[in-house]
């Protein structure tokens, strides 16, 4: 026997209410893990972009054109490494309901830039460049519609159509690309640049949006203010972000998402920490005989105190690894079904250890009161002995 | 028996303030959960509202096939031309026709909570723009004059985003626009637009004779029906014809069946949780009335009052916990005003609506949490053994 | 006073006060008791023998006084220094008999060595031989719900001497027990102060059990009166 199995036994002397109370923290915990999935997979972008890549917009706003020549005159900053460019296609599959990213792109510098976020086989790379109607498809959208390599599908645009009147390109898929990152979302596709602009019948020699890569994060600033003085009072003017606050600014338009995880977080806390917190109190008092027992043995206060936040700890500790468990299972279960609006939903490493240590906090702080009566109680009132 | 049930339920809540604590645990559980799920309806409802109030079945909208939101259509001059003078399509006095053609883009603004940027749809009107939409009144100034970079805004807008006071100058890219006026719109989504002359537009954004939109006043209950028949028939324009109501109320349903099934699985969850929390409570409350159970019981009272009694106190502080939920709900949340990313990517303004239907739908789920957390403790009450109750 | 006392009271004092009026229990009580002894404490209700247990025991202070217990002396010492004073000096004997319900009796007795520095396997020896004294060996696994009341008393004296105490304070122990348990009870405390030299000092209220014992102190109003019976 040592203190563990004092404190075990503790706590489960009456079963029911120890199982009642795993419940209730197993839920919290569950909403902890499965809300915090969300708002990472939500964020998703943030953390796939990286320090030294830069997002060139129009500055009226993201959705409006650049022309194509500020490709080169780009890529001529100083600071400047490496630059490419991409069209949004606003593309769908068969019906406008299936609706699938695509994006037309600078074929041979794209896959440059975003070569660390993707797994772009050399094979791929090279068949992508030199065919005009290819396209590469992200793995995880090529399983959704059982495509495969040397399939030709017509993908149509719910924004542009071709001269001849038809909004549907064929493309012929030259590879299917992994991830690089376990937060990048391969639920995407590339079609070539040049295909869609010569095809196209209005908006032509515009593009979207410009990505590049600085020499080294320590110059951003400088580029950027470089960039965006170039083209200020043009018809054209620019707006030049890193890639991580040009992403943040995005999710943040969905809504304030951390604020509602927060407070639905914050809620689920607070109503555990109220039922176990008083549960536990109620515990602690209907053992005040025992506890003055111990103490009349020789335990110290102290270790009387630590008897109890133990039981409150093993208490959080079984509730929360529970309903982590039971979080990760249904964002399993929730990542197919959920991979068009929030791709990439997964538990991740910070999750748990987050988790982990909030089931410390709340097995403190559900302990506190408790654990204090106890370390506080008088032998000889407890026993009726005065 | 009724008498026994009185006495018995008495003495069970008289006996509450002995545990104030966990029974309080209990009502602020409850109140919680109730909170969680009203404020998610609340906001599903808001949006929904705002998106329902938006669409006219009068008012008939043309974008290209398969577009589904006005920023992705496209129609061009000849399309709008012909459409104008479409069957269905109401003529004013005058004769000309009520059709607006419209140029829908987004601009970045800045919203007032956040600090960050937003995308907002300024939209080029033709100059029955406004008389075509339902319950569009100024609030403050006048209508843009045409021909000149002068825009209105929504009463939504100016609350939501920085910089659109009245008489206020923007600057879209390089061209300065004067906010002359601001506009209602019934609550509408079109309270959150920035509204400017049509041709202005297309030539201050680098679109001549570009169109994306066209709404039209339709004549009567056929109108639409004859519209869609010359649509169709006219091999030149093969476009989407609707009436503006369905318009809206497809974009409407799935972002506010998203906020729904988002609210309600959690607040089951959480409900779960305050279960265990009733249930811990109503088995404490039996416990420790268990001398004074017995002792009823041996001189006489049945077992269904003691089950009634205890159920009797769960459904009360459960209760209690619903209406705390849902009055607090109401004072934090109702007409409290958000903003997301609505089907056209700018972003819709609406405020949260805690209706009575909503607010019943908090206190049913209340109520069940009472009863399910009361239920087992209730028959455990009913069926206690007299003598080792009498022995405490 | 004999240096060979175990327990030596020097002038102790102590009352507490009750609503406005403050009540005295002892006033400079002497008290002297000598390893090995076996002393019984009788004396009607409200007499302070339970305050007395209390003060040997280490779980309640004097008002004033010095009391000196197997060579420390304890009113002077922090409730830390207390409480392991009396995991190495004390073993309590209960009327309740004050197991932990959801341990096992060989548990139960196994509790005090958790205070020591003493091995699974040692405590687990500790453990047979305390339970081996008072006759249950073959209860080992057994919870106290599953034994009869004297069964847990012998539990309880198992638990109170497992850690070789040398002093043993028992409160009412036969109180809760029929006459047979409580001889046999009884009959083991004599045999731990004759065999084993364990001091005793029980509080009892009955003659009978007082008889056990070597000697009877009665407490009456805050002084003793000694009664010696014959062995």
């Amino acid at each position: 026997m040592n203190d563990f199995l004092l404190v075990r036994k503790n706590l489960f002397r009456k079963k029911l209410r120890a199982i009642l109370m795993i419940v209730s923290i197993l839920i919290a915990f569950a909403i902890f893990g499965v809300l915090a999935a969300f708002e990472r997979a939500f964020n998703a972008g943030e953390d796939v972009s990286e320090a030294d890549r830069l997002v060139v917009v129009n500055k009226i706003n993201f959705t409006q054109p650049l022309p194509i020549a500020y490709f080169n005159r780009i890529a001529a900053v100083e600071g400047v490494r490496q630059v490419t460019f991409a069209n949004w296609f606003g593309g769908y599959y068969q019906d406008p309901k299936n609706f699938v990213i695509v994006m037309a792109v600078e074929p041979e510098t794209y896959l440059k830039v975003t070569g660390t976020d993707f797994a772009f086989t050399p094979e791929m790379t090279q068949a992508f460049v030199r065919n005009r109607t290819g396209t590469l498809v992200g793995r995880a959208l090529a399983e959704k519609w059982g495509w495969k390599v040397g399939d030709r599908i017509p993908i149509s645009s719910s924004i542009f159509s071709q001269k001849n009147g038809t909004h549907t390109w064929d493309v012929t898929i030259v590879g299917i690309f992994d991830k690089n990152k376990p937060q990048a979302d391969t639920n995407l596709m590339f079609i070539q640049y040049p295909y869609f602009d010569e095809t196209r019948s209005f908006g032509k020699d515009t593009i979207g949006w410009l990505v590049l890569k600085t020499a080294s994060s320590a110059v951003n600033d400088q580029v950027i203010k470089t960039i965006d003085q170039m083209f200020a009072n043009s018809s054209w003017e620019t707006a030049t972000d890193t890639e991580k606050a040009f992403n943040k600014a995005f999710v943040a338009q969905l809504g304030n998402i951390a604020l509602i995880v927060t407070l639905v977080v914050g809620a689920a806390f607070v109503t555990i920490l109220m039922i176990v917190g008083n549960t536990m109190v109620m515990a602690i008092r209907e053992r005040t005989r025992e506890i003055a027992v111990l103490k009349t043995l020789g335990f110290s206060g102290a270790r009387v105190l630590r008897l109890v936040l133990g039981e409150t700890l093993l208490l959080a500790v079984i509730g929360g690894t529970l309903g982590l468990g039971l979080a990760t299972l249904a964002t399993l279960l929730m990542r197919q079904s959920l991979s068009m609006f929030v791709p990439g939903l997964r538990m991740s490493p910070e999750i748990v250890l987050t988790a982990v240590g909030f089931m410390i906090l709340l097995g403190l702080a559900t302990g506190l009161v408790p654990a204090l009566n106890a370390f506080r109680l008088k032998i000889v009132e407890a026993m009726g002995r005065g | 028996m009724l008498k026994q049930i009185v006495a018995v339920t008495a003495i069970n809540l008289k006996s509450i303030p002995r545990r104030f604590w966990l029974s309080l645990s209990t009502v602020v559980a409850v109140a919680l959960v109730v909170m969680v799920l009203l404020s998610f309806l609340a906001m599903s409802a808001g949006f929904r509202r705002t998106l329902a109030s938006s669409g006219a079945a009068d008012v008939a909208i043309v974008l290209r096939a398969g577009a589904r939101a006005e920023l992705n259509s496209v129609i061009a001059r000849d399309q709008v031309r012909l459409l104008e003078d479409a069957p269905g399509v109401a003529r004013d006095a005058q004769g000309k026709p009520l059709a607006s053609a419209e140029l829908y883009l987004v601009v970045d603004g800045i919203k007032k909570t956040t600090g960050t940027k937003a995308n907002l749809p300024l939209r080029g009107i033709g100059e029955s723009g406004a008389a075509i939409r339902k319950g569009i009144r100024l609030t403050e100034g006048r209508m843009f004059a045409p021909g000149s970079n002068e825009v209105v805004v929504g009463k939504s807008l100016l609350r939501e985003f920085q910089g659109f006071e009245l008489g206020r100058t923007v600057k879209f890219g390089t061209a300065l626009w004067t906010v002359v006026g601001v506009f209602e719109a019934d609550g509408s989504v079109f309270e959150s637009e920035i509204w400017a002359d049509l041709p202005v537009v297309q030539s201050l954004f680098n679109r001549p004779n570009t169109f994306q939109i066209l709404r039209a006043r339709l004549s009567g209950p056929d109108g639409l029906a004859a519209m869609k028949a010359f649509n169709d028939g006219d091999p030149r324009l093969k476009l989407d014809v609707k009436s503006e109501q369905d318009y809206f109320s497809e974009q409407s349903s799935q972002t506010s069946d998203l906020i729904q099934k988002l609210g309600w699985p959690l607040a089951i969850a959480m409900a779960f949780g305050a279960m265990a929390g009733a249930l811990n409570t109503m088995y404490s409350s039996v416990a420790s009335r268990s001398v004074e159970i017995a002792t009823l019981r041996a001189i006489g009272f049945g077992g269904f009052p003691a089950f009634v009694g205890t159920l009797v106190e769960s459904l009360l502080l459960a209760g209690i916990g619903g209406v705390i939920g849902a009055v607090a709900t109401w004072l934090i949340f109702d007409g409290f005003s958000a903003s997301t990313l609505g089907a056209s990517f700018t972003q819709v303004v609406f405020s949260f609506r805690l209706t009575p239907a909503l607010i019943g739908q908090g206190v049913a789920l209340a109520l069940i949490v009472g009863l399910i957390g009361g239920l087992l403790p209730a028959i455990r009450a009913a069926r206690m053994p007299i003598v080792q109750g009498l022995q405490g | 006073m004999s240096d060979t006392s175990l327990v030596r009271l020097a002038g102790v004092s102590k009352g507490f006060v009750k609503g406005k009026d403050a009540i005295t229990i002892f006033e400079r009580l002497d008290l002297a008791i000598p390893q090995g002894d076996f002393v019984a404490v009788m004396g009607p209700s409200g007499s302070g023998k339970s305050t007395l247990l209390n003060l040997l025991g280490g779980i309640d202070r004097p008002d004033s006084g010095e009391i000196h217990i197997a060579g420390s002396r304890i009113d002077t010492l922090s409730e830390g220094q207390l409480s392991q004073w009396r995991a190495a000096t004390i073993g309590f004997v209960f009327q309740f008999y004050n197991l932990m319900p959801m341990l096992t009796a060989a548990q139960n007795v196994e509790l005090p060595l958790l205070l020591t520095r003493l091995g699974k396997a040692e405590r687990r020896t500790h453990v047979e031989t305390a339970l081996k004294i008072v006759n249950l060996a073959d209860r080992a696994k057994h919870y106290p719900r599953e034994m009869s009341g004297g069964q847990q008393q012998r539990v309880a004296i198992a638990r109170a001497i497992v850690s070789d105490p040398e002093l043993l304070l028992c409160d009412e122990p036969t109180g809760d027990l029929d006459r047979a348990s409580a001889d046999e009870i009884l009959g083991m405390l004599t045999i731990l102060n004759r065999d084993l030299g364990k001091t005793i000092v029980m509080v009892t209220h009955d003659p009978a059990a007082a008889r056990y014992a070597s000697r009877t102190l009665h407490l009456d109003k805050g002084h003793f009166e000694e009664k010696e019976l014959a062995a």
